[in-house]
């Protein structure tokens, strides 16, 4: 494509022989490849660009490709990298593409391992590659462990191919465990395949520079982010609210473009001009905003969720009616006060932390769902929605139901938020139980509590 | 002026707008390409003023359209001067004359031109600032890449006006939210990042020559420790370090000290929250020390 435009720019007697311009175009099949999207019209904006800037200095052709293919802030580190490696010395192409080779050589390696250690019953077992690799780099200790496990289930009486499939399923249990313990010293991507050995090697270098700082805590469950990460999760959760408040203030104000005319008042307004419509006068859509009523559960490792969760609710509070915050373990506590005090947030959650008596308490909801109901009738309304934050494990989960269905018909709607990560509410009868009267989301990342407030509360 | 990036990096340093390579490289394709120019960053790195500085380098007028939530074609393009023309009609039927009067109606003289159609109108080349692109609608932005790829507007009474002169089209955005795809395509792109120690000393030298060479060190570095802290959320911005570059000229201070820092902090940290953030993670005492602290 890039080829045919440059054609296109100097006419079709200019022969593409020069490696320039077909470098410009395989630099862009790596951008491509990197995740940017670069669009046909801006490869002819980069090379008529170079055409101004010439091909001499560095630094200005580096520039002229950036300021012409990259348009998103997130994307200026992987276009620094890419650049510095694509146009740098043969060298260190060079040894990039060797420590490609051997890391593809390792990766070979460690497959094969697994494909051979990993057998049923002289059935290899099926797993997928990223489990594979899992395998091979959990300690000899445990993956010894894990394979005299096999051979003695392989073993065992009256056995056959029929455990197959459920050995496999405790095989990969294992592996998740172990895929989430080492998530932070292992390499799963998948091998680049951009169809150019030289490019592949390229992308799997610049692949490993963090394309958008923010997009990996997005996708962190909420209770594993570290304390170091906490300044920039709470920057991410107000840039998360400001971005959704301005999105939804929009959409109310674009209501008003449907306005009315207001003849009454049109005609009032207008009777000093003799009756000539000067001034037209129109009727606008009142908005409802929703009033929203948070229940954070805050018994052991919940705590964390139910600090995020109430920064980013906070976060919107100019586009939602009222805010009524709650925090329970064993009983209800009101902390709305706390967030009136116009301090900012975490000396906000420092307090409520500090004077709450249920912090890191057990979980029993029946009782904190009663003394909702009874002692806070009044903002029970029907324009209120409640929102639960909690992993819905509690005691007493068959009269925590039967609460909740009062609850329930007092207010507008309940949502749950459930921390629980979703593969994880088979297996939890609480979850099956909440979620008969309630609609329940799976909430343990900050873009799954962006995504779930957008969509299903303020919608 | 002929437009080269050495005659533009002349002509910035003399309008006192101090910048780097990249800026001005990116500003001179645009202007070769004839293309707007789409500036990114956070509030009060300048991006507005670099539109202002354009036209006052290339002498022209600055016509700027402010964005806001709910800016329609009305207030951005044009609209018909319905007052006046209800008085025209009312003027006709006691002057009963009535042939050509909806002709005349919807004449230019009844069209009220708005920032876009004054830009595009404009027998000059002028600078077009379409400032917080971010805060419009989807629907305003992706009329407006409709105009700024072809420069021309429909309006359908008089027929197609077709720009006089290409104006220089800055658009500058806060990143509130992501702009569409279809108006970044259009676009020459620029992130513009609060400026780095020595490029910020370099821009108080060049509007207050009077503060010292010392203490536009020490007033730059503590600006990058206090931009660098994750919890001050309002940022201190360029004209930020000028107000309190010339805070210090006024009470004659030729060094950063805490009680100096404490004094003046309401110049530079407008929240009682940002505040608070400073006195918890930096303090006035280990702030002053840092910005003594030459490299």
């Amino acid at each position: 494509m890039g080829v045919l435009v440059w054609q296109r720019l100097h006419g079709q007697k200019s022969k593409v022989k020069d490696y320039l311009e077909v470098n410009v175009v395989r630099f862009i099949h790596l951008l491509r490849h990197a995740g940017l999207r670069i669009g046909s019209g801006e490869v002819i904006d980069a090379l008529q660009a170079l055409t101004l800037v010439g091909v001499v200095e560095r630094d200005a052709v580096r520039i002229a490709l950036k300021s012409t293919l990259v348009k998103r802030p997130g994307e200026q580190a992987i276009f620094e990298k890419a650049f510095a490696l694509f146009f740098g010395s043969p060298n260190k192409r060079e040894a990039e593409e060797a420590r490609y080779r051997k890391k593809l050589e390792q990766r070979e390696e460690m497959l094969d391992e697994a494909n051979e250690e990993l057998t049923f019953q002289g059935q290899p077992l099926e797993l997928s590659e990223q489990e594979k690799l899992v395998y091979a780099n959990i300690p000899e200790q445990d993956r010894q462990k894990l394979r005299s496990f096999i051979e003695k289930t392989a073993a065992g009486k009256n056995v056959d191919q029929h455990f197959h499939p459920i050995l496999e399923s405790v095989v990969k249990g294992s592996l998740s465990y172990w895929r989430k313990s080492l998530r932070n010293e292992l390499d799963l991507s998948k091998t680049p395949q951009t169809g150019d050995e030289q490019l592949n090697a390229l992308l799997d270098s610049v692949g490993r520079v963090d394309r958008h700082d923010d997009g990996s805590l997005l996708e962190e469950d909420m209770q594993n982010i570290a304390d170091k990460d906490l300044p920039r999760a709470r920057a991410l959760i107000r840039k998360l609210a400001r971005q959704m408040e301005v999105q939804i203030a929009r959409r109310y104000r674009q209501s008003n473009k449907h306005k009315r005319l207001d003849v009454r008042k049109s005609i009032r307004h207008n009777m000093r001009f003799g009756g000539t419509m000067f001034h037209l006068r129109y009727r606008s859509r009142r908005i409802q905003k929703p009033k929203l009523l948070l229940l954070c559960d805050v018994s052991g490792s919940m705590a964390r969720y139910a600090s995020f969760a109430l920064q980013f609710i906070y976060g919107i509070n100019s586009v939602v009616g009222s805010i009524e915050s709650f925090v329970f373990a064993e009983e209800l506590e009101r902390v709305t006060p706390y967030f009136r005090e116009g301090d900012d947030f975490s000396t906000t959650m420092l307090t409520v932390m500090n004077e709450s008596q249920e912090w890191g308490r057990g979980t029993h909801i029946a009782p904190v769902l009663q003394a909702l109901r009874r002692e806070y009738e009044n903002i029970l309304t029907g324009q209120t929605y409640i929102l639960i934050v909690s992993d819905t494990k509690t005691m007493a989960v068959d009269d925590a139901v039967q609460e909740l269905r009062q609850i329930k018909r007092m207010v507008k709607d309940v949502v749950w938020l459930n921390t629980l990560p979703a593969q994880d509410w088979q297996t939890a009868r609480s979850v099956e139980a909440f979620s008969q009267v309630v609609r329940m989301y799976p909430c343990n990342t900050l873009s799954d509590l962006e995504q779930v407030m957008r969509q299903k509360i303020i919608n | 002026m002929e437009i080269t990036v050495a005659e533009l990096r002349k002509a910035f340093t003399k309008a006192g707008y101090i910048t780097d390579e990249e800026v001005l490289i990116t500003v001179y394709l645009s202007l070769k390409l004839e293309k707007p120019l789409l500036i990114e960053g956070e509030p009060g790195v300048g991006k507005t003023e670099l539109a202002k500085v354009l036209a006052s380098v290339f002498e022209t007028e600055l016509i700027r359209l402010q964005c806001y939530e709910g800016l329609d074609e009305n207030k951005a393009l044009y609209e018909w001067n319905y007052q006046r023309q209800l008085l025209k009609i009312q003027i006709s039927k006691e002057a009963a004359c009535g042939d050509d009067l909806e002709q005349n109606l919807f004449s230019r003289e009844y069209l009220l031109e708005r920032p876009l159609l004054q830009a595009i109108q404009s027998d000059k080349k002028v600078v077009l600032l379409i400032d917080e692109v971010d805060k419009t609608d989807e629907e305003f932005e992706a009329f407006l890449f409709e105009v700024l790829s072809d420069f021309q507007v429909s309006v359908p009474e008089l027929g197609t006006l077709q720009a006089q002169q290409i104006p220089m089209v800055i658009l500058t955005s806060n990143n509130e939210r992501e702009l569409s795809d279809g108006l970044k395509r259009r676009c020459i792109y620029l992130y513009l990042d609060y400026p780095s120690v020595e490029r910020e000393v370099a821009i108080i030298q060049a509007r207050l020559p009077d503060v010292g060479e010392k203490l536009s060190g020490e007033i730059a570095r503590a600006m990058a420790v206090m931009r660098a802290d994750q919890e001050i959320r309002k940022k201190p911005s360029v004209a930020e370090t000028l107000d309190w570059a010339q805070a210090l000229l006024a009470m004659e201070k030729d060094r950063l000290t805490d009680t100096i820092i404490e004094q003046t902090l309401n110049l530079i940290l407008k929240s009682k929250a940002d505040q608070k953030a400073f006195a918890k993670n930096i303090g006035s005492a280990r702030l002053a020390e840092a910005a003594r602290a030459e490299k």
